[in-house]
Formats: structure tokens, sequence, C-alpha cells
């Protein structure tokens, strides 16, 4: 036993002097970022792709020399979505002297949100609850709110449906999480969105949704919004799908359209859910693989250059590591070009210049990235995609929400 | 009426799998006395190995499903053997913590493999339309699976009670010396309580593998809601198991179905179960069909 | 009496009295009092980083928490599977204060000390009810109704708005004779509290167990009905257990909330509870030193293996899974082994080399 650990002591010890020295070599400067995230227990099959996406780019940056000589150095640390691991990994992360901070969780960008404020560190999780911007000045979503995005599927539904008040049900995960976007939908109803929800089911771990299922349509449900994770989404999905009650069109009478937010979508769900998933409505800000595009082939072949398998390169979540890693990028090299010191305090001013002519375009988002001192959501704009053939496909052109701003 | 009727039939349905993972665990608890925490990982292995035999070795379904059975037979066998053996005579602590401590090993196995952090889901191999009777509809994985978990437990009963083996088994569960004297070997039967534990673990895997898909966090999350089911059965018996499965299938499906969205509430049904557990605790606490065993202190 | 009551070689005890004396020999306690010294003072001569100063503070709260366990589990032989719960009900209780008063209250920054105390109370009460099926229940029966504590705080906390639905709420900084306690002192400042607590309540539970309450509760552990028979009453001897370890896991709970300046409830899931478990019997359960040793072994593995985990991840860049396996092997082949191979914990190590080093240089 003791041997063991010593043992490891010794390999990490001998690991971290033989990586000082390949650093001293180094020309240029380096700059410490730091991630730190779930690769391991729950959510880990959204974590690890996002790891794989961070670390590819800022080594694809370094090898490219896209900062010149400088290099990005950036710690990936796995706190197992425990909110006191992420901390101390957080802690670390300042002794290492970090100028900029990917985070990950709801839970731990909540429970950091004071420590961000204190430190003044620019921090992007990954989590794009909209209570992360209350009281916070630091805290930057990469791309629209989990609240905007269920904003923007009940604004599809408004316009697209045919009849009168759209019925609508909310499917959410049993947490803060998937309770914030409720509430923010019910203001734009109140601020004047024509639907009417009907009811909010918090799921649980049910094998069976058929009791659920039946309820919603004996309640003239015809549109459910989900917004959780893929799991629960899939098994009602099948349940619909095995009941006959899944529209085959979006917004077919006396069926059910399924709807749902970043995290409820992507290719997991198909695996999942399989050919159950057919015309299921996605929104997310994120280019797809199954949509080719500038965005989508730079993603391909930097997962094929640093041998990363097709589940990983094809995944959302891998795009979502890459394109944090390409703003915190973005601000180090304009903050290099105005030739400021790269610090977290010009990396800051950096991102809240990241608008107007200065918006951050790139290919692996529908939209532009736009931050400012009021506008902490990177992009607004987002993608409705729906399942058709087993792949997910663009539904329509990118929209930005319109009730986001009148709440 | 018809709502009712299709909570009922869901019921039944979600009701005997719980049973079947419900069976493993009182398996092994009715010979060793042992309270296995690992049981959710070892249904979730089961689930993997019969995706792997599936998808990854192109063997045919039935022949996955009997195959991975059979594997996790062996491979219950030998964590009994390897692990448990040592700790026979131990406190109860210390075996607790023995399946605690396997659950994590287990854990971290199956990370070492691509089930622990992606989402995979079964081919399909049954009609995709459901049969449906009066409104009410079960879909055909889900009748499936009613009828293996049917198969199961009624093979393991008559096993219990007319084959020499599983008269030995029950001799071992009633009175470790006594069976001792009268030449059973008492770490065979444990040994084969737990290879029996995990082919029924390995079915109930690969039946809510179909129907969940495969996602590790869910599968493993079986082993927990299990103790309730077998709390409110009572932990030795299996005609326990399969009744408090059923009873909680429905009282889980009933308040989705009546109580959520209703009062305020949601969720109810996640977490309906472990108060029925303390309420029984309280005033049944050897459940519907336990052996009287626990005296008042 | 042996006359040198500096090195005692042997058992020199005429009077029970003397048996059960905190320090057998002058040098035990000279040892102690140096060793409690030491503890306080080396803060001054080194400077440790953030991070591991916030391991050191997480190692005492998890003392604090693990010697409510060891009463509870280890004394009491009540096996409890939810005891991040009744740590959870500590910080809770904290947390209340601040979300109904506001983070930045007077009563939550300068009365801290109270409502650690007062959270205590709150996780005894607690304590005490989850207790009360002991009146009837035994063994496995006692453990799931634990269990199914765990699960029910959990689903409260996720479910009322008043606890923000289990994401942290925030406790502010706390103020001390020398003004606010501000983000530099923060780990050390706490550090002192808790290691304050920690010598506070193990003080306190070794005397306990002199008296004749504390030896009830071993009393009912090893044959409850032998107890009974000499006139306790084993089934409200296990209630108040739980009471008193449910009062040591609120203060630590408490101890959590203000070191973490939040509360969420992912810090007190089921998974903790099996850590509290494992960290009480790698420790070595009904020892008192078990649960010093413990939590350090538990939480150093930890970061071990988390070093590790990342070399690990240097050397084999396209797959991630070793490292991410590695953190639940280790830390289940180590209960493992230590059930299999020391089940008396590492407690019994510290008492081989004790008793060793008492008597060299002879061997027995």
């Amino acid at each position: 036993m003791r041997t063991t650990v010593l043992r490891s002591v010794q390999i990490a010890m001998t690991a971290l002097i033989v990586l000082g020295l390949v650093c001293h070599v180094q020309a240029g400067e380096t700059y410490k970022l730091a991630l730190s995230l779930a690769i391991t227990g729950p959510t880990s099959d959204a974590g690890n792709p996002y790891a794989k996406g961070v670390e590819d780019y800022f080594k694809y940056v370094n090898e490219e020399k896209i900062l010149g000589d400088d290099t990005i150095d950036c710690t990936i640390r796995d706190d197992q979505y425990k909110t006191d691991v992420t901390k101390r990994n957080f802690e670390e992360f300042l002794d290492m002297d970090i100028v900029f901070y990917l985070n990950y969780s709801t839970g731990s960008t909540l429970a950091l949100k004071k420590d961000f404020e204190e430190e003044q560190m620019p921090t992007i999780p990954a989590s794009f609850h909209a209570g992360n911007l209350v009281d916070s000045n630091y805290i930057f979503l990469p791309i629209a709110s989990y609240s905007a995005q269920a904003i923007g599927l009940a604004e599809y539904v408004v316009k697209n449906h045919q009849g009168d008040t759209p019925k609508v049900a909310m499917f959410i995960h049993p947490s803060a999480f998937g309770r914030g976007p409720v509430e923010d939908v019910e203001k734009a109803i109140a601020a004047g969105l024509k639907m009417e929800i009907v009811e909010v089911v918090e799921h649980g771990k049910d094998l069976d949704n058929t009791a659920m299922l039946k309820r919603l349509m004996s309640k003239g449900v015809q549109y459910v919004i989900c917004h959780t994770v893929q799991s629960p989404v899939a098994t009602v999905l099948k349940d619909s799908s095995r009941l006959g009650l899944t529209a085959k069109s979006f917004g077919e009478k006396e069926k059910l359209t399924f709807l749902g937010a970043h995290y409820t979508g992507g290719n997991d769900l198909i695996a999942l859910a399989g050919p159950a998933s057919e015309n299921f409505f996605w929104t997310t800000s994120y280019t797809l693989t199954s949509e080719p595009g500038p965005g989508t082939d730079f993603q391909l072949a930097l997962a094929k250059r640093f041998g990363r398998d097709d589940k990983a390169a094809n995944s959302h979540n891998y795009t979502n590591g890459i394109m944090v890693a390409q703003v915190a990028t973005e601000a180090i090299r304009r903050a290099k070009a105005r030739g400021a010191k790269v610090t977290k305090e010009s990396l800051y001013e950096e991102l809240l210049m990241m608008n107007g002519d200065k918006a951050f375009k790139l290919d692996t988002t529908v939209g532009p990235v736009t931050y400012s001192k009021t506008d902490k959501m990177g992009v607004d704009t987002l993608q409705l995609y729906s399942v058709t053939s087993g792949v997910f496909r663009a539904v329509d052109k990118p929209f930005s929400p319109e009730f986001v701003g009148k709440i | 009426m018809t709502y009712f009727l299709q909570l009922v039939v869901s019921g039944v349905v979600v009701g005997s799998i719980y049973a079947l993972s419900a069976l493993g665990f009182v398996l092994i608890y009715k010979s060793s006395r042992v309270l296995n925490i690992a049981h959710g990982q070892i249904i979730a292995s089961g689930a993997f190995i019969t995706y792997a035999l599936k998808v990854f070795l192109g063997v045919p379904i039935v022949l996955s499903f009997l195959l991975s059975l059979v594997i996790t037979f062996f491979l219950a066998m030998s964590v009994e053997r390897i692990f448990l053996r040592r700790l026979i005579g131990e406190p109860i602590i210390s075996v607790i913590m023995v399946t605690i401590g396997l659950m994590s090993i287990i854990d971290g196995l199956i990370y070492l493999t691509p089930f622990g952090t992606e989402n995979f889901s079964f081919p399909r191999f049954l009609p995709q339309t459901p049969l449906s009777l009066g409104g009410v509809s079960i879909s055909w994985t889900q009748l499936v699976g009613v009828l293996i978990t049917a198969a199961l437990i009624g093979g393991f009963s008559y096993f219990f009670k007319k084959s020499t083996l599983g008269i030995s088994m029950r001799a071992v569960s009633d009175d470790q010396l006594a069976s001792m004297s009268i030449g059973i070997s008492v770490p065979k039967v444990f040994g084969l309580a737990w290879a029996a534990a995990g082919l029924s673990a390995a079915a109930a895997g690969g039946i809510i593998g179909n129907i969940t898909g495969l996602n590790f966090d869910t599968l493993h999350a079986f082993g927990i809601t299990v103790f309730p089911v077998v709390i409110l059965g009572g932990l030795d018996s299996i005609l326990g198991a399969v009744v408090a499965g059923i009873i909680m299938g429905l009282i889980q499906q009933f308040a989705s179905g009546y109580l959520d969205g209703n009062f305020g509430l949601n969720g109810t049904a996640d977490v309906l179960p472990y108060v029925i557990l303390l309420i029984i605790l309280l005033f049944k606490p050897h459940g519907l069909f336990g052996i009287h065993e626990i005296e008042r202190v | 009496m042996a006359a040198n009551r500096w090195l005692a070689t042997g058992n020199y005890f005429t009077s029970y009295q003397e048996e059960q004396r905190i320090f057998f020999t002058h040098l035990d306690r000279s040892v102690f009092m140096v060793f409690i010294a030491l503890l306080f003072l080396w803060p001054y001569f080194f400077t440790l980083s953030n991070k591991y100063m916030l391991v050191i503070d997480n190692i005492l709260i998890a003392m604090v928490a693990i010697l409510g366990l060891n009463l509870v589990t280890g004394f009491a032989g009540l096996i409890s599977i939810g005891h991040a719960a009744f740590v959870g009900v500590g910080a809770y209780t904290v947390a209340s204060f601040a979300r109904v008063l506001g983070d930045s209250h007077v009563v939550v920054t300068h009365f801290w000390p109270l409502l650690i105390l007062l959270a205590g109370c709150t996780g005894a009460v607690f304590g005490a009810i989850v207790g009360l099926p002991a009146l009837r229940l035994k063994h496995l029966y006692l453990a799931i109704a634990t269990l199914s504590f765990q699960m029910i705080f959990t689903w409260t906390i996720n479910f009322m708005r008043f606890f923000d639905q289990g994401q942290t709420i925030s406790v502010g900084r706390v103020f001390w004779f020398f003004g606010k306690v501000a983000r530099k002192q923060h780990y050390l400042f706490w550090y002192y509290v808790a290691l304050i607590l920690v010598i506070g309540i193990g003080l306190m539970i070794r005397n306990l167990m002199r008296t004749k309450y504390g030896r009830c509760l071993v009393a009912v552990r090893d044959n409850d009905r032998a107890a009974d028979a000499m006139g306790m009453h084993p089934g409200l001897t296990k209630v108040y257990a739980f009471a008193v370890g449910g009062f040591i896991a609120g203060v630590a709970g408490a101890l959590h909330a203000y070191l973490y300046r939040g509360v969420g409830i992912e810090s007190f899931s089921l998974h903790e509870s099996i850590t509290y478990l494992a960290m009480a019997i790698v420790g070595g359960l009904g020892t008192l030193h078990g649960a010093f040793w413990g939590p350090v072994a538990i939480k150093m593995l930890d970061l071990q293996v988390e070093h590790l985990a990342e070399v690990a991840g240097e050397m084999l860049p396209a797959n991630m899974n070793l490292a991410t396996a590695l953190r639940p092997l280790t830390f289940g082949l180590v209960i493992v082994l230590f059930l299999m191979f020391e089940p008396r914990g590492i407690a019994n190590w510290w008492r081989i080399v004790r008793s060793y080093t008492k008597l060299w240089p002879f061997r027995y």
C-alpha cells in the first residue's frame, strides 16, 4: 500500500519536472487557463466530449502558433460533478495564477459565483442557466440561456401553431436546472406570448410514462417542451411513439410534438431513443456535423488530428468545448493585438468589448458571440433542428427569441 | 376508466421489472444474510454484456441475452469467492461495506469501457406497434420483459421448492449450523446464491436496458430503487419480492398519474417508495412476507 | 502504582480510576500537548497554498463528521447510511438563517458560533427522529431506515423553494475580533475553528466513553439483551446515540457551510454518506483516533489518485477512460482490502506501533 502511494508520488513528481522542463524550452509567454468539469460521475456523457473539445482546440492553437510564440496551458481537472471538488480545483487554479477560467455545472457555477466576483475572474461555464447571471459580472454564458432557449421554442410553437392558443406541457429535470426556465416562460406568457402552460411535469426515474402521456393528451396538450438531460427524454419519446402519440409533422392535431433545449438533444438522444426520436425538435446555437459547413469541417478535422473517435467527433458537446476555447483564445489574441498585457483584467475588458463591430464571428455557432456590460449571453441566435431519418436537420434559419428582451 | 386501467397495466409492467431486480437481492440475502449494495452495478453490467455481445460481436439477440446470463452467473460466483468468502462471520457493517467497495470497483471497471460515459440503445428486434386492447396499450418490449420475469421467478420458485440444491439453500438460510451438520457445504450455497442473483440481475439489466436505453447512471440507480421493494416484501421472501415489486410499481404509477401536477406536487413517484419504506419500518418491519425474526429491543 | 509515571512498561493499574485515565503516562500527555501545540503553531512557520489549506480544512470537518459517525456506528453499533444527510441538516440550518435574514445579516456573520451550536441541536433533533425506529428495529433494518432518511432529505431539499431547490445558498463572510475574515485569512481562520472543534469534540467523546452513558452504548452494541437485563433501555440508548451523532454531524455541517460560504445539496448526497462510512472503516470503527486517521487517509488517497490520473491522462491522450476509472477503482479497492486484511482499520496499525515503541527494545 505505502509503496504504491510512494511510487505514484514519484511518478507524479517526475512527470511534473519533465513537464516543467518542456515548458522552459519553449519561447514566448504561456497563458494559464483552467477547466474543471465532470469527466466522471453524473452528466459525464456531456462532460467527456466537452473536455476533449477544449483540450484539442488549445493543442491546435499551440501547434499552429495562432498566438505566435505564446502558448496556452489549460489545466483540465475532473470534479465528478461535485461542487466541493470544483471549489478545491478553483483554489488551485488561483494559486497557479490563471487568467481565464472555464467552469461546467450549474451547481458549481452558482456556488462559486461569489468567488468569481471577488477574484474578478472572467468565467465561461458550460451551464447556460439564466440564474448564473443574476448578481454577477464575471460569468459569461457561451450561448443563449436555457430560458432563452425555452422561450425560443415557445415562440416557435406560437408562430407555427394552427388553431387557438397552443396548449403546452413542460417536461423538466427535478432540480433548479430544470425549473429555472419555467418561470421565464411564464413571464413571457404574461408579457403577451399567446400560449398556455397546461402542466409542468418533473420526471423521476420512470420506466413507463404511459400515465403521464395519457394525462397530457386528456388535457389537450399538443406540445411538450423538454428541459432536462437526454435519458428521460428518450424514455418519454419511446413511450410516446409506442402509444402512437408522437406527431408525424410539427403540430399535428391530437398528437404530441416534442421540443427540447440544449442538453436534451444531440446524437446521444438518437443513440438512446433510436427511431422514436424522429421528429423531435431541438434548439441550440451550435452547428452540427449532420449539417456540414465550415465549422463542422473544422471540428471533424480537429477530431481526426487528435485521434478522437466518431462519437466524440460528432458530439455537439465537443463543439461546445471547442467553441468556449475559441472564445478564450480570441480574447487573448485581441488583448495581445491591443498591446495589453494578458491578465484576467484585460481579458475581462476584451470580453466586454466583444460587440458591434468587434463581435466575434466563428463557424462553430450559428451566430456571432456578443458580450457587453448588459449582455452576458454569447451567441444570442438559436437554430432549430429536428430529427429526420435518424439525424438532426436544420429547420428554418437561425432566429433570436423576441420575448427574452421583454421579460 | 381507461386511464385507470392503463395505470394498472403500466404499474404491473414496471412492478414486474422491480420484482426481477429485487429477486437477485433477495436471493443473496436469503441465503447469506448479505445486503448487496452493488446490485445495481451487476444489473448494469448484465445489460452492457448483452449489448456488447449483440453489437460488438454480432451474436443474435436471444443468444447474447442468454450468454450474458451465463457470464454474470459465473462473474457473480467469482465475486463471492474472491471478496465475500473471507468475510463469513464478520460483523454486518463489514459485509455491507465490502459490497459498497465492490460497487466502486465495478464502477471503475465499467468506466474502463465505453459504457461508462456514453449512451447506447439496443437495436430493435421486436415489433414496433404496441399491443392495444380497449385503449390500454403495452409494448412488445414490456410484454417480453414481463414474460421473462414471470418465467425466471417461476423457475426460481420451482428450484427452491423441488430441487435438492434449492432445498439445501433454504436449509442454509434457515440454520447454517444445522445444515452444515447434515453435510451441506455452506460456502458452496453462498456462491450459488450469488450466481443466481447475478443471473437474475443480468436478466433485469437486459430488460431495463431495452426500455430506457443504456445509460450507466440510469441503470445502476436500480440498485437503490429495489430497497423499498425488498423491505416491503420482506428481505428474505421471493414471493414478497414479486408482490411488493408489483405493489411498488402500481403505487408509483398512481402517484405520478394522480398526484403529480395536481397539488403542486411533482416527482412524487421517486420519493413515495421511501416514505412508504419508513412507514413499513415503523409498523411492520419484517415486511409483508418476511420471517418474523426481528425481536423488539 | 508504578513508581515511574513517565515510562510505564506494563499494566500497573491498581484501581478502576487509574484504568480510566485519559493519559496513562506523563510522556503520553506531554507528547499529546506538544502535538497539539504544533498543530496550532505550524501555520506561523509555513504557508500552504489555498488549495491545500482547503484540503486540510476539509479533512478537519470530515473528522468532526466522522467523530459523530464513529459514535453511532463504531461505539453504538448502529449502521448509518445517511450520515451526510445529518451533516446536511446542520448546513441547511445555517443556510435557512442566511436565506431568511440575508447572507450577510449580522446574525449569520457575527453570531456564527451560536449558529454552529444551533446547527448541532437541529442535527440532534433529526438524529433522534430518525433513531426512533431503533425502538423497534435492529441491524439491517435500521441501516435501511437511515438510507431512506437520506433519500427523503435529498428530495425535500430539491423540492422546496425555500432551500432554493438544492442550489447553492450563499453564506456571508464572518467577523471575528479583528474584523471581517477576508479571503486571505479565510482558510486559516476556519482551520483554527475546525481544529478547536475537533479537539473539543474528541475530548468530549473520550470523556463520554468514561462515563456510564458512554459505556452503555458499548454494552448495547455488544449484547443488547444483556444490557437490557442490566437495567439499560436499549431502544432509548440507540435513540440517544443517534441524537449525539446527529449533533456532531450538525456541527460539521455548519462548519462546511461557513468554510465553503455556501450550501448546496450536492455536498450531502448518498455518495457522501458512503464516503463517510468508508472513512470510518478505514480509520477504524469503535476507536476514537480512527476518526482522525480515516478522513486523512481517504482524502489524501483521493488527491494522490487525482495526480496519478492526470499523469495517466498525459500518457494516454486519446483515451481518458483509464484516468476516470482510477478514482472509483482505488476507492473501492481500498475499502475492500482494508475489510479483508485489516478490518480494524488504521487505528490498529497505530496500536501496533505504539505497543512496539513502548516495549522497545524488548519484543514483549
